[in-house]
């Protein structure tokens, strides 16, 4: 349940650029004057975009957690609580919480000395299995006082069409849209969720995020953005910073991780300071406030959460690595880069662009058309997260009768050429009005203006700079563009992983 | 005063006008909510032409954002792919785009539109070729200009052609890759027969026999503007999109056509289990069921609350959950023009396939036996009246749909004859729908994964059938080259 999509540089034109482009700079104005932010007492901060069009409204919670900012022991853990949110709470799926909690304490103890039990060197079987069976028994004792997926059940019933939740690297979010006059419904829902959520349902969540891992990791040799690919991509590049492991977490980790492990992690990461919130719709900010105080400014203050320390450092030379598998071949290489907040981002945008992105792009027309190495290639920045330091991504799907190293010959060559000549003209013109374009897309729907505002706020400093950060796509020079390839797109700085078929039938 | 006294003034003014007074303290979330009415949805207008040249357009101005959008569909689809030459429709959509047009080569008219910033697309599914091209407003005429020249004067170079053969080779090749797709694509057959235009799929031989005088022929026999709508959408005046669209494609004229009948599904309801092989699964992907419907089948509106209770209620939060699935789901589907797939489907770890297999059976009888409880259709019911609001959140959504009841010939008010319907749904109509509409015991049932692991031989659950998904290897001049 993490989203596979890259985020894209956000950034607007100014208003001083001719001719066509006023109502564009109209429509960006238009939505800037429209939002409202507010902070509550303890910190956690709310925003909202007034559209009223149609009469809905879509919520949007942005934690400032993810696979980042875990560490050892507790791989996946991020992802889990996402799923445990919609577990219920004191109030929300449950019977009778009184006699609920014992039992799932009772229960949850079992296991610990299932842990332990295993644990030793000299385990005892038939002590085990009589353990597991008590587990088990508890499990069930437990299960009768649940009331199962009301929460989702009590959103969907007031017609949420867009309830969900996806975890990356960098971040949680939690999503509805709702008809907008449940407004206070979903205040008092979601505030209750993040105030007493009962974290009951970890095992059977614990389940399903395996079979999550095995259906998109460990089965899956590859796409480029799901499989064994893109986990080793990641432990490759990255040998300190918790970019290195993915977000479904380590097998191993996943199949210990304790209620205890996810209430801590909950009360040092969900603290309000450190959630923010985005409504988009057809509400009124005043109310939206109100409301926020009534019910959001219950939960208590707590410290923000300590940053990630880890830094990864350079790369000492090339890294290659395979993947065997039963499919057909598939080439990814990433280039080290600095995090979504640093002033070349939108140069490293205008490389993948230029070099990657479309028909006309030069990985394209090298390695597609004329060469006919490849069926597809690409390229993308963002992986596997963007607030720290990450990866410039380029892929190629080898044709049929064609292999993973002519297509990285024919990549090397088109990235030279970058090194050496300046961008033309129209290369550069075409990534401007690409991104303006993409841009204007991204901004269609209440659900993804309110992503787009939290995201503002949280990783780049401010919703504002979502539109505010005119001039930046603008000064993007072929000159930058050569320099940054020169810097960064070189080879002990890269990390290159392929797919390799295996050899015996399918 | 105070602020919070002086709010509390006019909350209470408020409520002696009859209008919910402001809560001052919080309620719990299981708590009754009387909910203020729901503001009016704006239906945008929506202009139907029909051009000179016999072509339809919808048209919908949509100020918000300064782009423009112009959706086609040509009235063919993949089902008219001979079946000698299966991958036809989707070349001929495939190298119209990248052959462009005689006056400028396809690499260029890409190049110009993403210059533009703009994006042209065109793809064949089942139904339809849809040529979609998206823009900023002040390049709406130069990309008009574009894709007029493609339609009216294409090139269908021999060189595009040949790459098109090397991307659907390359795509045949790996289309075992991802166990999920494959799984589909084979119940496909199961259900509609391997020979079916609805399952039948490109193979290296039917590629190689595809020439350009077919594609050509293909173009011509379907691709006229009497055999075309559009639907244009964004910054824009309709009346003068409208003159635009008369002059940029005055001259593609009306000729002829005939577009075969859908071929009928001649379908026998039938017991069986098949089996797709997968050595490296620890995990057994299932499919079960048979034939869907019709949209125009008075019971639309009932069996799609029953699809959503099995779906959800059934399979997803029942099994999913007692068997710790990472899914389980399913659906009655109702095509526009042919009948489409009834099936429920989940993924489980090898030793618990034949266990879950017969989970899902117990469940599909269970329907046909027992009305649903009023919780269960009470959720459903809400979900759908609740959310009906969301059905015209962008204008987009709004048209789109409008154009796919003017395709299929469904009457405009069709989702809201529905709705009305579905709000009248008792669970003595779902018993009576899941006994006509449902069949348990003829299924077809699609296992793939490894059976070496399986908690039980499928030969328990009757005989098997073991589909090989070899990828046959056509003429020899085709292995190992591009």
């Amino acid at each position: 349940m993490w989203p596979r999509s890259l985020w894209l540089s956000w950034f607007f034109f100014s208003v001083l650029l001719g001719g066509g482009l006023r109502s564009n700079a109209q429509t960006l104005d238009h939505f800037k004057s429209r939002v409202k932010a507010h902070t509550l007492g303890n910190g956690m901060k709310w925003i909202v975009l007034e559209r009223h069009d149609a009469p809905v409204a879509s919520f949007h919670i942005h934690a400032d957690v993810g696979s980042v900012n875990e560490s050892y022991g507790i791989t996946g853990i991020s992802h889990l609580l996402e799923h445990l949110a919609f577990s219920g709470t004191k109030v929300v799926g449950t019977k009778d919480y009184s006699k609920e909690s014992a039992l799932l304490d009772q229960r949850d103890a079992l296991f610990d000395q299932i842990q332990e039990e295993k644990a030793r060197i000299n385990a005892d079987p038939l002590k085990l299995k009589e353990l597991q069976e008590a587990f088990h028994q508890k499990r069930q004792e437990a299960q009768k006082f649940e009331v199962a997926r009301e929460f989702v059940d009590l959103s969907v019933k007031e017609g949420d069409r867009g309830l969900g939740a996806s975890t990356s690297a960098d971040f949680t979010q939690y999503t509805s849209s709702l008809p907008s006059n449940r407004l206070e419904f979903w205040m008092a829902l979601n505030s209750d969720r993040f105030m007493n959520p009962v974290f009951r349902g970890l095992y059977r969540e614990r389940e399903s995020v395996l079979n999550e891992r095995w259906i998109r990791i460990e089965s899956s040799p590859g796409s480029i953005l799901d499989g064994k690919l893109r986990e080793d991509l990641a432990a490759m590049a990255f040998k300190a910073h918790p970019y290195h492991h993915d977000v479904i977490g380590h097998r191993s980790d996943l199949e210990r991780i304790t209620r205890r492990d996810v209430e801590n992690y909950f009360r040092k990461y969900y603290a309000p300071s450190n959630l923010t919130a985005a409504i988009v719709g057809d509400v009124n900010p005043e109310e939206v406030f109100r409301l926020a105080e009534l019910y959001f400014g219950r939960i208590p203050s707590l410290p923000k959460p300590e940053a990630v320390r880890t830094q990864e450092p350079e790369q000492w030379g090339e890294r290659r690595f395979q993947v065997s598998a039963k499919a057909e071949p598939l080439l990814v290489v990433g280039y080290h880069r600095p995090g979504i907040n640093h002033k070349d981002r939108f140069v490293f945008e205008a490389v993948s662009t230029i070099l990657g992105n479309g028909h006309s792009s030069r990985l394209h027309q090298a390695l597609v058309e004329k060469k006919k190495v490849a069926v597809e290639i690409g390229s993308f920045n963002g992986w596997p997260g963007e607030k720290f330091p990450h990866l410039c991504v380029f892929y190629a799907v080898p044709a049929r009768g064609h292999s993973s190293e002519e297509c990285l010959r024919a990549l090397d060559e088109e990235i030279e050429k970058v090194k050496s000549e300046p961008v033309t003209g129209d290369e550069l013109a075409k990534f401007k009005n690409m991104t303006k374009k993409r841009l204007i897309d991204s901004m269609k729907t209440n659900a993804q203006l309110a992503a787009l505002l939290t995201r503002a706020e949280v990783l780049l400093g401010g919703w504002q700079r979502m539109f505010d950060e005119m001039q930046e796509v603008e000064v993007v020079s072929p000159a930058d563009i050569r320099r940054i390839a020169r810097t960064f797109l070189v080879r002990k700085n890269r990390t290159i992983g392929e797919i390799v078929p295996e050899e015996d039938q399918q | 005063m105070t602020k919070g006294l002086s709010r509390g003034v006019v909350g209470c003014l408020v409520a002696l006008l009859g209008v919910e007074c402001m809560a001052w303290a919080q309620k719990g979330p299981k708590e009754v909510f009387a909910f203020p009415p729901l503001n009016k949805i704006n239906l945008p207008e929506i202009h139907e032409v029909t051009l000179t040249n016999q072509m339809k357009v919808f048209l919908v101005e949509d100020r918000d954002f300064p782009t423009v959008d112009y959706k086609l569909m040509v009235r063919t689809g993949t089902v008219h792919d001979p079946a000698d030459k299966a991958g036809l429709a989707a070349m001929t959509a495939s190298v119209l785009l990248t052959g462009g047009s005689e006056n400028t080569p396809g690499d260029l008219m890409l190049k110009k539109l993403e210059m533009m910033g703009g994006s042209l697309t065109c793809d064949a599914n089942e139904y339809t070729v849809m040529v979609d091209m998206s823009l900023l407003r002040e390049h709406a005429e130069l990309g008009l200009d574009l894709m007029a020249d493609m339609l009216l004067h294409p090139a269908f170079p021999q060189d595009k052609i040949d790459l098109a053969k090397v991307q659907q080779r390359t795509a045949i090749a790996r289309r075992n890759d991802i166990t999920y797709t494959l799984a589909i694509r084979e119940f496909r057959k199961v259900i509609y027969g391997s020979q079916s235009p609805y399952a039948r799929h490109p193979e290296y031989a039917t590629v190689s026999a595809i020439t350009r005088r077919d594609i050509l022929d293909f173009f011509r026999r379907y691709f006229q503007p009497n055999n075309t709508q559009i639907t244009v959408r964004g910054d824009f005046d309709w009346k003068e999109m409208v003159a635009l669209l008369e002059k940029k494609l005055a001259g593609w004229t009306a000729h002829p056509v005939h577009v075969p009948p859908d071929p009928k599904v001649n379908y026998r309801y039938d017991f069986s289990v098949s089996y797709v092989e997968k050595l490296d699964a620890t995990q057994s992907i299932i499919l079960i069921g048979h034939i869907g419907g019709l949209m125009n089948d008075p019971d639309y509106p009932v069996m799609q609350v029953l699809s959503a209770i099995l779906s959800s209620e059934r399979m997803f939060k029942k099994l999913s959950s007692e068997e710790g699935l990472y899914w389980a789901g399913g659906a009655y589907d109702f095509g526009y023009s042919h009948p489409a797939v009834f099936s429920v489907g989940s993924q489980t770890k090898s030793e618990s396939t034949v266990k879950v297999v017969r989970k899902m059976l117990d469940e599909l009888k269970r329907i046909t036996e027992q009305e649903v409880s009023d919780e269960e259709l009470d959720l459903v019911r809400k979900f759908t009246v609740n959310g009906f609001v969301f059905e015209f959140e962008s204008k987009e959504q709004i048209v789109d749909r409008l154009a796919l009841y003017k395709y299929f010939n469904f009457p405009n008010d069709f989702l809201e004859t529905v709705m009305k319907k579905v709000e009248k749904v008792t669970k003595a109509d779902v018993l009576r729908a899941a006994r006509t509409h449902l069949h348990p015991d003829s299924v077809h049932i699609l296992v793939v994964g490894n059976q070496a692991k399986f908690d039980a031989p499928l030969s328990v659950l009757g005989p098997v059938k073991t589909i090989d998904i070899t990828i046959p290897q056509g003429e020899p001049a085709e292995r190992n080259t591009k």
